[in-house]
């Protein structure tokens, strides 16, 4: 689904996030310099490594960051203008649910396990659409068996599901809020790809009937392509690359993100071993002067290991945080 | 030889609506060094199947045999050779590991309750494993919330390694690995394989992981298994309805060209008291009256067994 993204109004700024957490005496940097723009209507798939900071950049967003752990956050993240970050707890707590709502990555976290699945769902229902407890748990039923689950499991509890259902459960409690600006962390890694296929539909339908705004943190780059219209590919902390959807996918520009594409098992080929990028990811509570990435790029020079780039322009919406990319023109 | 074999193995659930059939009369063999990809509907049962095969959970009824001998109600001995034997590898690192208990500590539980070290052998032993799935060794001493999702699955890796298995259940190891990490643990687990001679049944719903790193691929719905061949075969030349809408389905990176989707309608099925007959019935473009007979697996070509009536005309066989 394309959007004429561009003439529509800002809904959220991301500007210079930065969160570190205190982990056994040491600072991990886990979002370092994160910035970005989300229109209505919009979809932003969120892609990158293990522990690149996804997840806390929509923590961010939510205003959910661990207390205890989080040792610093600085950046402004305007929402409809307004700086979440400044905001009050009781002006967030109106905010959450009903104009943002998150699908969390780890279900089990979400869910109250001594409430059923149907009790959940119909809470927020009737909290956001001011039904009846008979109405809600007409419409909490109905929002089950949208995402698949018969309606004969509505009085289960969540240790009752399978791991898929679960998952479902959770985003049938944040699409039955409406927001206008929902955030999926991996929303459909646990289900089949039939019932992912339905559930991406719904988000789509979502954004068609309602102009929900969506980020879509995934590992899956084909979940990407089906459903975004924007790609930010994530590398310690940092924004690498960005761009809409064609620009990112048919021209990966950063040495990461080719990385990526080249790590993915093909459907159609035959090879013996898959292959992973080289080395691992800089350990973010010493990360390096240059590059984040130097010390497994190919093309690294000691200019790049000395030097840490911006985001560069290069063509379009096209933004790539490589000193070769920029070099080459 | 078949290093498992399980015939009609059944796992019932009660709950307050009626029995839940998640695992309905399922027989499968797998041979030493093989890897059974195991696909499906989410809730079809496929991880109530791995740990009833691995005594996590109960069978209904049913055989389960193990190298040969017959494991269905083992003996508390032969208990304790399965735990050590038969490991799994589970699909949400949050909630399978213990937040009080280091990385290490973690990883050196299994190896204690064994006995099988000596405890000055034990924190080597453990840097050993987190080595082998590639865990830093600056995370020693962490807890399990301050690794990402990633070095957690590392973690539940290493440990299921830990007694050096001859089966182990992979239930979603790689679901939130991203694809490089992905990469490297799908290679870790065939090096292991060959090296060790180790078997698998792979749970993931990533169709080319499970093309990748399978032999056999056996697809279920709704508690039962309604086809299996080897890997190659089911890609080239799926027959069951199911199996055909679950292939439509696979996104790929190719932003220009887009599967034609085969879409699933009708009633969703519910696995509670179950009538006879083809559970997929109700969702499948070619079902008719015929279809609430009960269907068992036939093999339609050789090594290929599927489970519909209507197989041979809808394929043209
Ligand atoms: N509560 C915490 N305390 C200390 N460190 C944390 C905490 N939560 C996250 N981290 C660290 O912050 C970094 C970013 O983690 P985050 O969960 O945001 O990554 P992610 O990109 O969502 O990863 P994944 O794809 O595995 O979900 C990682 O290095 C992680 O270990
Ligand atoms: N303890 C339980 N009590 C009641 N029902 C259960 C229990 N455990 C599992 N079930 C049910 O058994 C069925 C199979 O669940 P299972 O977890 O095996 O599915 P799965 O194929 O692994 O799904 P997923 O792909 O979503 O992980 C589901 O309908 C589930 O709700
Ligand atoms: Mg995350
Ligand atoms: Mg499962």
């Amino acid at each position: 689904m394309k959007n004429e993204t561009t003439n529509n109004e800002l809904l959220l700024s991301v500007q210079d996030l930065e969160v570190d957490y205190s982990s056994g005496g040491s600072t991990v940097c886990a979002v370092n310099g994160v910035s970005f723009d989300l229109h209505q209507g919009e979809s932003l798939g969120l892609v990158g490594e293990t522990g690149a900071g996804k997840t806390t950049i929509a923590k961010s967003i939510m205003q959910i960051l661990p207390d205890h752990a989080t040792k610093r956050v600085a950046g402004e993240i305007f929402f409809k203008n307004q700086d979440l970050m400044q905001m009050k707890e009781k002006e967030l707590q109106n905010i959450r649910g009903s104009q943002i709502s998150m699908v969390f990555q780890d279900p089990m976290t979400a869910l109250n396990p001594v409430m059923t699945v149907g009790e959940q769902i119909a809470e927020g229902i009737r909290h956001h659409q001011h039904l009846d407890k008979a109405h809600a748990k007409q419409a909490a039923i109905k929002m089950l068996e949208t995402v698949g689950i018969s309606r004969d499991r509505i009085d289960e509890y969540p240790h009752q599901f399978s791991g898929g259902m679960k998952q479902r459960v959770v985003i049938a409690i944040a699409l039955a809020c409406n927001p206008e600006l929902l955030i999926a962390d991996e929303p459909t890694t646990a289900l089949d790809v039939t019932i992912q296929a339905q559930v991406l539909d719904l988000i789509k339908e979502l954004r068609r009937q309602k102009g929900t705004s969506l980020i879509l943190i995934t590992h899956d780059l084909g979940v990407v392509a089906d459903t975004c219209d924007k790609v930010a590919v994530v590398y310690a902390g940092e924004i690498v690359e960005i761009g809409s959807l064609e620009e990112v996918f048919d021209h990966p520009s950063h040495p990461y993100t080719k990385g990526l594409f080249g790590a993915i098992p093909d459907m159609y080929k035959d090879v013996a071993r898959l292959s992973p990028i080289d080395g691992l990811p800089p350990n973010p509570t010493e990360l390096p002067e240059g590059c984040y990435f130097a010390d497994r790029c190919p093309h690294a020079t000691e200019e790049c290991r000395a030097r840490h780039c911006q985001l560069e322009h290069i063509t379009g919406t096209h933004y790539v945080r490589c000193l070769k990319t920029e070099q080459e023109g | 030889m078949a290093l498992l074999e399980v015939e009609h193995l059944k796992k019932y659930f009660p709950t307050s609506r009626g029995v839940v059939h998640a695992v309905d009369d399922v027989s499968f063999s797998i041979e030493k060094g093989k890897t059974m990809g195991l696909v499906g509907e989410s809730g079809c049962g496929k991880s109530t199947l791995g740990r009833t095969v691995i005594h996590l959970l109960d069978s209904t009824d049913g055989v389960i045999r193990f190298e040969g001998e017959d494991v269905t109600h083992p003996d508390k001995p032969t208990m304790h050779k399965l735990r050590e034997q038969m490991q799994i590898i589970f699909q949400d690192p949050y909630s399978s590991l213990n937040p009080r208990l280091t990385i290490q500590e973690t990883i050196m539980e299994p190896l204690q309750l064994s006995k099988r070290f000596d405890k000055t052998q034990l924190p080597k032993e453990a840097e050993r494993l987190m080595d082998l799935a590639g865990i830093e060794k600056r995370f020693r001493n962490a807890y399990p919330h301050e690794l990402d999702g990633g070095r957690r699955q590392r973690v539940g890796i290493a440990r299921a390694l830990a007694l050096m298995p001859k089966f182990i259940v992979c239930d979603e190891p790689v679901s939130a690995l991203d694809v490089s990490i992905q990469a490297q643990i799908l290679n870790l687990l065939m090096d292991l394989q060959e090296e060790y001679g180790l078997t698998y049944i792979f749970v993931t719903h990533d169709l080319s992981v499970v093309r990748h790193i399978s032999t056999d691929i056996c697809v279920m719905y709704l508690g039962q298994m309604v086809e299996t061949c080897p890997t190659k075969e089911l890609f080239a030349h799926p027959l069951h309805p199911y199996t055909k809408a679950l292939l439509s389905a696979i996104l790929t990176v190719d932003i220009h060209h887009k599967n034609e989707r085969i879409l699933l309608k009708g009633e969703i099925n519910s696995p509670i008291n179950p009538k006879p007959g083809c559970r997929f019935a109700q969702r499948c473009p070619y079902a008719t009256e015929e279809c609430h007979q009960p269907i068992p697996l036939q093999e339609v070509t050789p090594g290929h067994f599927v489970a519909c009536c209507h197989v041979k005309d809808i394929n043209n066989l």
